[in-house]
């Protein structure tokens, strides 16, 4: 019912107007363009009438007109008439909606071949830069995505076929990859097909080399983190830099020039959002704290993981463009196949259909899109399975129209069909998402693009037939066609008998029919062909003997063609029994252990680890997961929960000082100082090696980087709540480390050519010494930045993550943890941070420490070793079990740590090798794997020993924890139990059943997929 | 000692040169002197025999002589000239058998020219394991330390690598070591599954290429090899005439003829399958190496009467859903189903330098329900039996090899130590290059004790 008043309203809101305008601009371009020859000018004014009109989600003309005019809607509304100048089209039967929107695609972006540059291990691109761009060869937000965009036809095709009107064509190479542009998909130059540049800028929240230790900086997950954050303080930076340069240009150090920076201005400024492209749901997680630590404006391309984080993507608050990327059925068909497919696999192929369901109900914004589909023709398909799984229609069609459109910055634009809007439409026979629905048009910019022929006829349905043969009686029957218009199929009956017909088909507006003649009293084949007409078929025939004959049928009932297609589709959404579980997949909690108000413990062989020592039949009391009591003959307090320990062992709960388990990336290798970077960012809360390490007494541990670098990335201490988010995992108030190594990881002794410094020993202590120099030079310039009074005009320093943090361990704020071997590096690192003048926290492995123990002890240094490992390397030649037993004996704070997550369930066997190997007594050994490393990681204030006040982390053993015959029964956190034989047990038998039910139900999707192929392989039989 | 000590820095230095100019590593040697051969009676009296095969002897004496054990019990007649040992309070086990190691084969792993275990080539059966076992390897000693005295060193590489050497852990030449050569011959079955992954290069086509080929090569080798013996055998008959002789082909003969047992070493479920139908069609004597997922197919080895060398409990569960104890109960699944086994370490080359940690292997399956007397036997008996010397080692048995260790408790605990230990009756040293820096380093701070008083962090 919108009329030209009503939209000349419309055109008074300054915001449209100003749309209007941009319009006006966009498709006067190309009237810039000089016209060769005629011009041509048809008529750009169109009404499609009788249509049922989808405008939006619910909003529904059951038959009306849309006017389109000059690429704009016109008038839509039930009793629009159409305008004298209108070509009028009509689509009685038809549905229109409109036009889809694709939120993300690289459509059109042509492959760039491989060129072999060299990359320099530093992340440089070495092939030869032209212009002012950024140092690292993956941030490249200045790139010019227009330049690149060369669609083909097809492509635009395929995209129309589903119905798309408008694309998002992201680029996709790098972390900063570049802005967005949001193409119209009309037929056209770029000039005409652009409806809006600058739609977000992209970033990709991966890796991008490909190989190990190909592609320069970054090569982990953690290492793209740390550029990403770097950048944008870069471009903030930068920002300032050059206004205060253009304030006062005299005398001030001419800041750089940076493309890169600039094209980022907007984004700091949250003036231009950003797309973050994440692969997976913990980086989801990731991703949203960078967004709000900078407070960025951005949206999501999910990967389809969501559901499993539901609450704190839901709490992020951010909207998300979601693929339909649900998974095919995994192999199961053999029981050896199916081994290996994890229960964790087995349930996302069960749940990721109710993905876009689940985030719609937990009121996430929510776009679809056929991004990361693998194939794009599927995306329909896999719709509907997220509607069998409880997604709406209706918000499907808001996930492809309006919520883009909002997103884009495009709603006045695109999204629905109203007054004003874009002409962007597309035409159905029935409801867009059932299965037997076609897409027959879609209109883009107001020009009609037919995916599917209709046709102009339909003879579907009953037919009395006459059939009026010369010399004779004429034949009446009844006459039945069905199927495709164009591939119809069909019979004539007489009571009881029926003639198949051999051929039937449609071309144009003719019909024509053969069939047996036998039955009829024809020896041969009958033929006739005829006129559709409205309720009429009429024309002649011939019979074999080669006589003519007219025929004519009246119709008796006419097949209502939409009815098929909205008729009941299975719409009953399919209850999927997924239950979800923290972390999703085998030995997920269904909810977080209880914490007991008071528990009681008693009668067990307490090993304190602290001024209490050994305990026979001992009792502790927890009170809020803390511990309250440690002696004998305590009293179980009113209501408390009551564990009978005769006869077992209780100690501290064991804690690891050198872990790589529960995270997602370990080494940012790429460069020799990788200060900036932290394992803290990747934490994998859903590493099945957490559980597995509890199941081993296990309760903290502290997650370092590797050792590929001297100045490796900052630390996470964390304790194994199992089922935590990975920030819950993280104990809060441990002092930061980070991760120093020396010796032959550090200078590449495996590598035949290494062209990275340091080469040596010698250049690992001079490269160690340059920085914290750096981070001191870097310190005098911000102290005399922030002395200034009169900041106006100066440029600032630039903030540099990786020199914080060294000026954090200078200060005393984070500890070093060294990974080392030989006694000369160990030596060596200590005079250079008393030089510096703090103290190293840990050398880890430090497996020559023996030889230089007292150095150790004087220095104050923690030493966190093997027990027993040595001869895997040469600088581990000299490496002794009795390491451990002289460093301790010197005064040395001595822990027995794991560097792997098998050996970290087990520590209390390896603490047992400091008595075997050296003589130290149980309680002191057993310390090396409780209180030492929690001396050493500084959280000796909450864990590492059973006294009052101190955290209740402890672990029931069947018998002494230095005995290989004893077994972990119970391991508690906080009062919490994390891991008890029993409800393992338990545990193991949901896995099994699961495991077995969506086998199952796999097994039974396979029959089905196959018999339903069978049947369309079948049907030309026919 | 201090002399040594420098000495021995001074090899160090050579070393590292070595190293840099890739020349073979011939320098390293280890300061323990080989035992003496046994000259007279000796008895272990008064402790608790462990003998393994039967009835432990509280009290007993454990007789010795020329290697062989000669008596056994608590009345022990004792010959004129007999050494008597008191080991009141001690425990008497049979030496420790490590049934799936590198050990002699490889010194530093990282450094190339010290690794000896892996020849080119896919196909090497006339590899043999015995003749560059070092005798001097300081890993040797390290082993022996912690009790044990015999073990079975396994050559790697390719899909037929090679035939092992079960050694004992004292001489002078390799000689002196090996104890049995050839055990078995060693096959690799191919990975059967398709490797996915980040690190992944080769495609699903190229990878399942490779592995039809890999499996191809096995099957032909065979078929060679049955052909050469035919040929070979035909020989002597009139008319045929001689054929050129084939090192890699001669020397499966005995594999085929079921004198020699193949080592059939298959991890995955799919990988143990194929190569036990494999195998079993090939009429072959197998020994299974293999680990978590041999519990699978445990009806098969049994029916089959295939022995199985277990490689270790202490890795983690192969498969993300799997309990967290599945290599540790795994040996006990063995023994339930009545299958024979043993329990060695995981054969890996960083394992060769931690073979010491053999008797926490078969611990940890106690600790998860194994009896503890089938534990202790899966690193004595079992190991001897299977690799067919069980009539000579692995128990404490009259007419057995003298090879056997007092400690001071169960072995299986790691508190435990090794005081004395004896190979075919030599007495052995338990010092190593570990107990030597231990000693050098420990004289290091009494020093400083003595001029400064202890030092501490305080």
């Amino acid at each position: 019912m919108q009329t030209f008043t009503q939209l000349s309203r419309y055109l008074r809101t300054p915001l449209l107007g100003a749309v209007f305008l941009l319009l006006f601009f966009t498709q006067s371009r190309t009237q810039t363009k000089p016209i060769e020859g005629i011009r041509e000018n048809t008529p750009k004014v169109h009404a499609l009438m009788n249509a049922r009109i989808v405008q939006a989600s619910g909003r529904v003309i059951e038959k009306g007109t849309v006017v389109l005019r000059d690429g704009t809607i016109e008038a839509v509304g039930a009793g629009v008439q159409p305008p004298a100048d209108a070509r009028v089209w009509d689509y009685e039967g038809l549905t229109i909606y409109p036009g889809l929107i694709e939120s993300y695609s690289h459509l059109g972006l042509t492959k760039e071949k491989k060129k072999s540059s060299q990359t320099s291990p530093e992340g440089g691109s070495q092939k030869t830069k032209t212009g002012a761009k950024h140092w690292n060869q993956y941030v490249t937000p200045e790139g010019d995505i227009l330049a690149k965009f060369k669609p083909k036809e097809d492509d635009l095709k395929k995209l129309r076929s589903l119905g798309f009107t408008a694309a998002v064509i992201a680029p996709n190479k790098g972390v900063f990859s570049g802005a967005s542009v949001l193409m119209s998909l009309d037929k056209g130059s770029v000039n005409d097909l652009l409806l809006k540049r600058d739609v977000a800028q992209n970033i990709m929240f991966k890796r991008p080399g490909s190989r190990r230790f190909g592609g320069g900086y970054p090569n982990s997950q953690m290492g793209v983190i740390a550029l990403i954050r770097q950048t944008l303080l870069d471009a903030d930076w930068y920002r300032k830099a050059q206004l205060a340069y253009s304030l006062k240009p005299n005398g001030q150090k001419r800041p750089e020039a940076n493309e890169a920076l600039a094209a980022l201005e907007k984004v700091v400024l949250g003036k231009q959002q950003v797309l973050i492209n994440i692969e997976d749901d913990l980086n989801f997680l990731r991703a949203a704290k960078i967004v709000k630590k900078f407070n960025l404006k951005a949206i999501i391309l999910g990967s389809g993981h969501e559901y499993r984080q539901l609450e704190l993507v839901k709490a992020s608050g951010l909207p998300v463009i979601l693929p339909v990327n649900f998974p095919e059925a995994p192999e199961v068909e053999s029981p050896e196949d199916a081994l290996d497919v994890s229960l964790q696999k087995l349930s996302h192929w069960e749940a990721a259909p109710g993905n876009p369901a689940r985030l719609l109900k937990a009121n996430v914004r929510v776009a679809l899109t056929t991004a990361k589909l693998k194939k794009q023709e599927d995306f329909y398909k896999k719709i509907r399975s997220a509607i069998k799984s409880g997604l709406s229609e209706s918000d499907a069609l808001t996930a492809l129209t309006m919520t883009p459109a909002a997103l884009l910055g495009m709603q006045s634009m695109l999204g629905s069909v109203d007054v004003g809007k874009l002409a962007h439409l597309v035409v159905t026979d029935g409801d867009l998402f059932k299965e037997k629905t076609k897409i027959l048009e879609v209109w883009i910019d107001g020009n009609r693009h037919e995916i599917e022929k209709r046709p102009e006829v339909d003879p579907r349905g009953k037919w009395q037939i006459t059939m009026n043969i010369p010399d004779g009686e004429p034949i009446k029957r009844e006459l039945e066609l069905k199927g495709e218009p164009e591939k119809l199929t069909g019979s004539l009956t007489q009571d009881s008998t029926s003639i198949k017909l051999t051929k039937a088909k449609t071309s144009f507006k003719r019909l024509t029919l053969t069939l047996p003649g036998k039955d009829l009293g024809f020896e041969g084949v009958i033929r006739m062909s005829g006129v559709v007409g409205k309720g009429k078929l009429s024309g002649h025939g011939k019979l074999p003997d080669g006589r003519r004959f007219s025929w004519l049928a009246d119709s008796r009932e006419p097949l209502e063609p939409t009815s098929e297609k909205t008729k009941k589709e299975s719409t009953k959404s399919e209850r999927p029994s997924f239950i979800p579980v923290s972390p999703p997949g085998a030995f997920g909690r269904l909810a977080p252990p209880e914490q007991p108000k008071t528990i009681l413990v008693q009668g067990a062989t307490i090993w304190t680890s602290g001024p209490q020592g050994n305990i026979e039949n001992g009792d502790m009391l927890v009170t809020n997961g803390k511990i309250s009591k440690v002696g004998t003959g305590l009293q179980a307090p009113a209501g408390a929960m009551v564990i009978d320990a005769k006869g077992k062992h209780v100690t501290p709960g064991l804690i690891d000082a050198h872990s790589h388990s529960g995270l997602s990336s370990i080494n940012e290798g790429s460069q020799a100082v990788t200060a900036e970077v932290s394992v803290g960012d990747v934490i994998n809360s859903y590493d099945i090696a957490l559980y597995r390490e509890l199941a081993g007494g296990l309760t903290a541990a502290n997650q370092l980087h590797g050792s590929a670098n001297p100045i490796g990335g900052k630390n996470s201490v964390i304790k194994l709540r199992w089922g935590s988010s990975p920030d819950d995992l993280r104990i809060k108030d441990a002092i930061p480390g980070i991760k120093f190594a020396l010796g032959e990881n550090v200078k590449r002794s495996r590598s035949s050519n290494n062209k990275r410094y340091p080469d040596t020993r010698m250049g690992v202590e001079q490269i160690i010494r340059d920085r914290f120099e750096a981070a001191l030079d870097y310190e005098r310039k911000w102290l005399k930045f922030s002395a200034l009074k009169k900041k106006k005009g100066i440029i600032p320093p630039r903030r540099d993550l990786e020199l914080d943090t060294l000026l954090e361990i200078i200060h005393g704020k984070r500890l070093v943890h060294s990974h080392s071997y030989r006694q000369d590096e160990i030596l060596m690192l200590v005079r250079v941070a008393e030089d510096f003048g703090f103290k190293i926290g840990t050398f880890q492995h430090v497996l020559e420490g023996y030889k230089v123990a007292e150095v150790l002890a004087k220095h104050g240094a923690g030493a966190s070793t093997f027990s027993d490992w040595w001869a895997y390397k040469f600088e581990v030649y000299d490496a002794i079990p009795y390491n451990g037993a002289l460093m301790h004996n010197a005064g040395v704070v001595v822990s027995f740590n794991s560097d792997s997550g098998e050996l970290a369930r087990r520590l209390n066997l390896e603490a047992a090798k400091a008595v075997k190997y050296g003589g130290v007594s149980e309680e002191e050994a057993l310390k090396f794997v409780t209180l030492n490393p929690a001396k050493q990681l500084r959280i000796d204030h909450r864990v590492g020993s059973l006294e009052v006040g101190k955290d209740a982390d402890f672990v029931i053993w069947s018998g002494s924890p230095l005995s290989t015959y004893s077994i972990c029964e119970q391991t508690w956190i906080e009062g919490r139990k994390y891991f008890d034989l029993e409800e393992d047990m338990k545990m193991r038998e949901r896995v099994v059943n699961e495991r077995a039910r969506i086998i199952q139900k796999v097994l039974a999707a396979n029959e089905k997929g196959k018999s339903k192929k069978k049947k369309s392989e079948d049907k030309p039989t026919h | 000692m201090r002399q040594i000590v420098n000495l021995k820095s001074g090899t160090l230095y050579l070393i590292s040169a070595f190293i840099l100019s890739l020349f073979a590593l011939t320098v390293i040697a280890s300061d323990q002197v080989p035992g003496k051969p046994q000259d007279h009676p000796i008895a272990l009296v008064g402790c608790k025999i462990h003998t393994v095969s039967g009835a432990t002897i509280e009290n007993g004496t454990v007789l010795f002589i020329d290697g062989k054990i000669t008596g056994l019990g608590t009345q022990v007649d004792l010959p004129e000239g007999t050494e008597r040992i008191n080991a009141k309070g001690k425990h008497v086990y049979p030496g420790l058998i490590t049934a799936n190691t590198r050990l002699g084969l490889v010194e530093i792993n990282a450094v190339r020219a010290t690794r000896d275990f892996a020849e080119l080539g896919d196909v090497k059966p006339n590899i043999r394991a015995e003749v560059s076992i070092n005798p001097d390897s300081e890993l040797l000693p390290v082993a022996r330390a912690n009790g044990i005295t015999m073990a079975h060193t396994i050559p790697s590489g390719g899909l037929i690598a090679g035939t092992s050497a079960l050694i004992t852990l004292d001489g002078w030449t390799w000689e002196d070591l090996t104890y049995k050569a050839p055990v078995g011959l060693y096959i690799d079955w191919p990975f059967m599954g398709i490797r996915k992954g980040r690190f992944v290069i080769k495609s699903e086509k190229e990878q399942l290429k490779e592995r039809d080929e890999r499996l191809a090569k096995i099957r032909d080798t065979f078929a060679q090899a049955r052909a050469y013996m035919k040929a070979k055998e035909a020989e002597g008959q009139k008319g045929t005439p001689y054929h050129g002789s084939d090192l890699r082909l001669d020397a499966m003969i005995p594999v085929l003829k079921k004198e020699m047992p193949i080592l059939l070493h298959a991890r995955g479920i799919k990988q143990i399958q194929a190569a036990l139908d494999w195998a079993i069609d090939e009429d072959l004597k197998i020994i299974l190496l293999s680990g978590q997922d041999v519990r699978f197919v445990t009806s098969l080895l049994k029916e089959n009467n295939i022995p199985v060398i277990y490689e270790g409990t202490l890795t983690t569960p192969s498969r993300r859903w799997e309990p967290y104890d599945t290599p540790f109960r795994t040996p006990l699944n063995l023994f339930e189903a009545g299958v024979t086994f043993c329990i060695s370490g995981s054969g890996r080359t960083f394992e060769a330098a931690h073979e010491r940690n053999l008797p926490y292997q078969a611990a940890m399956a106690a600790a998860y329900g194994l009896p503890k007397e089938e534990a202790l036997k899966a690193v004595t008996l079992y190991p001897a039996q299977i690799l067919g010397v069980g009539d000579r080692v692995g128990s404490i048995e009259i007419g057995k090899d003298a090879t056997l260790i007092v400690t001071n408790g169960d072995p299986l605990e790691i508190m435990t130590n090794v005081e004395m230990e004896f190979i075919q009756g030599r007495k052995i040293d338990l010092s190593s290059r570990h107990t030597e820096l231990y000693e050098k380093y420990k004289t290091k701070y009494e020093r400083i004790e003595l001029t400064n008083g202890k030092v501490t962090s305080k």
